[in-house]
């Protein structure tokens, strides 16, 4: 049974004149267990949609979603998953420690356990000397964060973030990304969506591009990584410089030249490279990134 | 800097207003006082669950409204008071809580001397006899005013009995017989306003009655003194000041009422002012 | 680590989180300083009770309990249009809904925490302003010896029945926070109903009778219609009884604890439907 299964979801709102929005179209999607799968779309692509069904926020138009096979939009479904919700707000009257007792309580922790964890979670993202303020006077950052912990608090199976890393500076940036490594290698299984191809890049297994409400691609991230690559950047003594006719050649400095290999053509140069001895410096793949992927996608379906 | 010497400005200038405003205020008309209440079926409608309050709230306007009458009529300046009005606040406030004591009281102590609006009133304290059951002023007041105001002894007993029932006090089952059995208006009048005045706390309503009750003793006074000159003399005194003349009386009390005590025909005490406008 | 979550059962997992929201909705309500003040104007509305009752002539003591009866319900009503209009439509806007509800709770547990701590709000300020206004009673009741005794129990029975009354108007309250996106029809609406179901009986009375027969048969159907489709608070009323100690029938009390039941549950099962279809 996947953590995540959707088959033809569709939602469509309507806006304050009653007119029809289509934020989904037949969306299909299976996440498996213990994977890490980025959610990647531009603004207004449907991924909150699509989150916020998941989670019981909305109820889609068409189509059904599953979390452990129980269908969205049951309580019980959201039993073993950690959600956070783009631009989290939370009931700002209670300290960090409260609220996260109120989360424990509602997942039906016990008392110690709430203690416990909470310390532990609070710790994690760096909350701890604000534990016991309210968090009406957090910035959004420190919000952002104890989302983060709030999401941690039960140990759940499958989280579910939306646009996680947006409003954390470099430091918070650089923690969620080692949290969700650290997960990760526990097995865990993540959903989170982005606009941001680094973070895809960072720590996905997979990555679903949605455009305008419509799936466009599945990948394996190192399949794009692999497929992406170009061609090779190689660097080699200057006085080797006559061989490379046939490539893109520079000189880099004095004594090194760089020499452009498109893929196809890297074991003639190899053969060359073999046959006149040359000490090979330094070989670098080019590879067409995540980020151009993206945009060509993209591009190709808003024209 | 500035600014502060303007708030100083304007705070002098509002002290120096304040006691003018409450001056200007005093002198509204007793129409602006007094004002107007709705309505009671509308006002029951618009009150939610407030009604006794608003009810206590309209006798107190009443009452306030008043206690300035009794203020000015002692300083001798005469205003004619909205009695209309008045009732009408207190009827509306009846309506509101019938159990509401103040209403009945306030009625009794405005209503009957003072402007003989007797029937009326009787007839606002029939729905409190009806509702405090086990009030025995209530038919105390009714007993009372058919005896003394309107010559129905025959009416007033059931209620001097209900009154005694109810009370079980001796001093009610007294005051019925002698209701029933002394034809004196004045000493009737006089034996109601002692008990009155006895249990009232109120100031302007205990200064009515205390009026009242000087008026009356000195007619007690005046009648004494025909009934000596009569039997010394065998004839009626021609005017009050031979009674002075007579040394029955050291001199001819002022009516507080601001009339002049004087005699008719019959040699009965009258008075020029209003205290004559009643019992009959 | 094993998952406390699936150790539990849903109804044991269903009344942790009720319990637990509804604390935390009670925290909400406490540290509200809006609520704070509406507090303070209640004590001093009480402290101002000796004050006022002392101008009354005959009923001193009946004046203090009606007067802090009042209050205590004015307070109430504040308490209960500001808790409830404010309530769901406002934890949207928020996007309080957003983090809660995505828990494993559902639509009809937190509307019944939210329910549940502005009824036990509503209780602990009922308790302190019924004490608060004991005292104040029993201060006013030395100015004027009453002939009636004071009735605590019926006094406390008043209170009561308002709290369950204003536990209905706030599932009116929350019913149309569901549905609402702003503060105005809630707020607005809650209002109106409140003031119609306080009046409805009394105009149900005066159509039933004489005037009824004057108006056409359709208009008289409509007023019949709503008079039963409003809720009823005539049915709540016991103030009357406690200021002057009368007898309440216990019957009126349970039928009215009954109505109260019955009306508020259908609302809040209208509520919760009406929630589970929105969007958060
Ligand atoms: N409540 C709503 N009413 C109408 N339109 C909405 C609503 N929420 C989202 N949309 C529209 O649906 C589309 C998808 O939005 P969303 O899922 O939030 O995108 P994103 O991928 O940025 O999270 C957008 O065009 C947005 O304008
Ligand atoms: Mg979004």
């Amino acid at each position: 049974m996947n953590p995540i299964s959707i088959e033809g979801l569709t939602k469509v709102y309507r806006d304050k004149k009653r007119r029809r929005v289509t934020a989904l179209q037949g969306l299909d999607l299976q996440i498996e267990a213990g994977e890490v799968f980025g959610f990647l779309g531009p603004n207004g692509a449907g991924k909150s949609t699509t989150i916020k069904t998941l989670v019981g926020q909305i109820q889609s138009t068409a189509g059904c979603a599953k979390l452990f096979g129980i269908a969205a939009g049951d309580p019980r479904a959201r039993r073993r998953i950690g959600y956070l919700p783009e631009n989290p707000s939370f009931y700002d009257f209670l300290t960090a420690k409260e609220y996260l007792s109120l989360v424990g309580r509602c997942f039906g922790m016990d008392r110690s356990a709430i203690e416990r964890e909470s310390e532990r979670v609070l710790e994690l993202v760096d909350l701890h000397p604000a534990a016991k303020r309210k968090i009406q006077g957090y910035s959004k950052g420190m919000v952002q964060r104890l989302g983060l912990a709030q999401t941690l608090l039960h140990d759940p199976d499958l989280f579910i973030l939306d646009e996680p890393m947006s409003g954390l500076d470099p430091l918070g940036r650089a923690l969620v990304k080692q949290v969700m490594i650290d997960l990760r290698r526990r097995g865990k299984t993540i959903f989170f969506s982005t606009h941001v191809t680094a973070d895809v890049e960072a720590v996905c297994d997979r990555v679903a591009v949605l455009v305008g409400g419509k799936l466009q691609t599945v990948n394996r991230v190192s399949e794009l990584l692999e497929k992406g690559i170009e061609g090779y950047v190689i660097q080699l003594p200057s006085a080797t410089a006559g061989l490379w006719s046939d490539f893109e050649a520079r000189p880099q400095s004095d004594d090194v030249c760089e020499v452009f290999v498109p893929r196809g053509k890297f074991n003639s140069f190899m053969a060359i490279a073999g046959r006149e001895g040359v000490e090979v410096q330094l070989i670098e793949p080019r590879r067409r990134s995540i980020e151009q992927f993206f945009l060509e996608i993209v591009r190709r379906e808003t024209e | 800097m500035k600014f502060r010497l303007l708030f100083g400005i304007l705070l002098l200038a509002h002290a120096l207003l304040l006691p003018h405003l409450s001056e200007r205020l005093k002198q509204r008309s007793v129409e602006v006082k007094l004002g107007y209440i709705p309505h009671p079926q509308i006002l029951k409608v618009s009150v939610a669950d407030h009604s006794l309050p608003v009810a206590e709230a309209a006798v107190m306007k009443v009452l306030f409204y008043f206690g300035t009458l009794v203020e000015k009529f002692q300083e001798n300046i005469v205003i004619r008071p909205e009695y209309l009005n008045m009732y009408r606040t207190l009827e509306t406030a009846i309506l509101l809580d019938p159990y509401n004591m103040d209403g009945y009281y306030f009625a009794q102590a405005a209503f009957t001397w003072e402007v003989g609006r007797v029937k009326e009133v009787n007839r606002l304290l029939e729905i409190g006899v009806e509702n405090r059951q086990w009030d025995y002023w209530l038919p105390f007041y009714i007993g009372f005013n058919r005896a003394y105001f309107l010559k129905d002894f025959a009416g007033a007993a059931p209620y001097m009995k209900l009154a005694a029932e109810r009370s079980g006090d001796p001093l009610f089952a007294k005051l019925a017989a002698r209701y029933f059995y002394e034809s004196k208006q004045t000493d009737l009048g006089l034996l109601f306003l002692d008990t009155i005045i006895a249990q009232t706390k109120d100031k302007a309503i205990k200064a009515t009655y205390e009026m009242r009750r000087a008026a009356l003793l000195m007619v007690t006074a005046l009648e004494k003194g025909v009934a000596a000159y009569r039997s010394a003399r065998g004839s009626n005194p021609e005017r009050i000041e031979d009674l002075v003349t007579e040394g029955l009386i050291p001199e001819v009390p002022v009516d507080p009422y601001g009339g002049n005590f004087y005699l008719d025909s019959d040699g009965r005490v009258r008075t020029t002012s209003k205290l004559a406008e009643q019992p009959k | 680590m094993p998952l406390p979550a699936v150790l539990l059962s849903a109804k044991r997992m269903s009344a942790h989180q009720f319990v637990a929201l509804t604390l935390a909705n009670l925290r909400m309500i406490i540290r509200d300083r809006v609520l704070h003040g509406v507090l303070g104007v209640a004590g001093v509305m009480l402290v101002l009770v000796p004050a006022f009752s002392s101008f009354s002539m005959r009923q001193s003591q009946e004046v203090a309990i009606s007067l802090s009866l009042s209050a205590i319900s004015l307070v109430l009503m504040v308490l209960t249009l500001l808790l409830g209009t404010s309530s769901i439509w406002r934890d949207i806007e928020r996007r309080y809904t957003a983090s809660i509800m995505t828990l494993p709770v559902s639509r009809v547990i937190y509307l019944l925490g939210k329910f549940a701590a502005m009824a036990l709000f509503l209780l602990i300020c009922a308790v302190i302003l019924t004490a608060a206004g004991s005292l104040v009673v029993l201060l006013a009741a030395t100015q004027y010896p009453s002939d009636l005794p004071i009735s605590w129990g019926t006094i406390a029975l008043a209170v009561l029945a308002d709290l369950v009354k204003y536990l209905l108007l706030g599932g009116i309250a929350i019913l149309l926070s569901t549905v609402s996106t702003s503060f105005f029809l809630p707020f607005f609406g809650t209002l109106a109903i409140y003031l119609a179901g306080s009046a409805s009986q009394e105009v149900f009375e005066y159509v039933s009778g004489q005037f009824g027969q004057e108006i056409p048969a359709l208009s008289l159907a409509a007023i019949k219609g709503t008079y039963y489709l409003l809720p009823n608070f005539a049915a709540f009323n016991f103030k009357v009884h406690a200021v002057y100690a009368l007898q309440v029938q216990p019957g009126s009390v349970v039928f009215a604890c009954i109505y109260a039941a019955t009306y508020t549950g259908l609302l809040l099962i209208l509520a919760a439907w009406s929630f589970n279809r929105r969007a958060l």
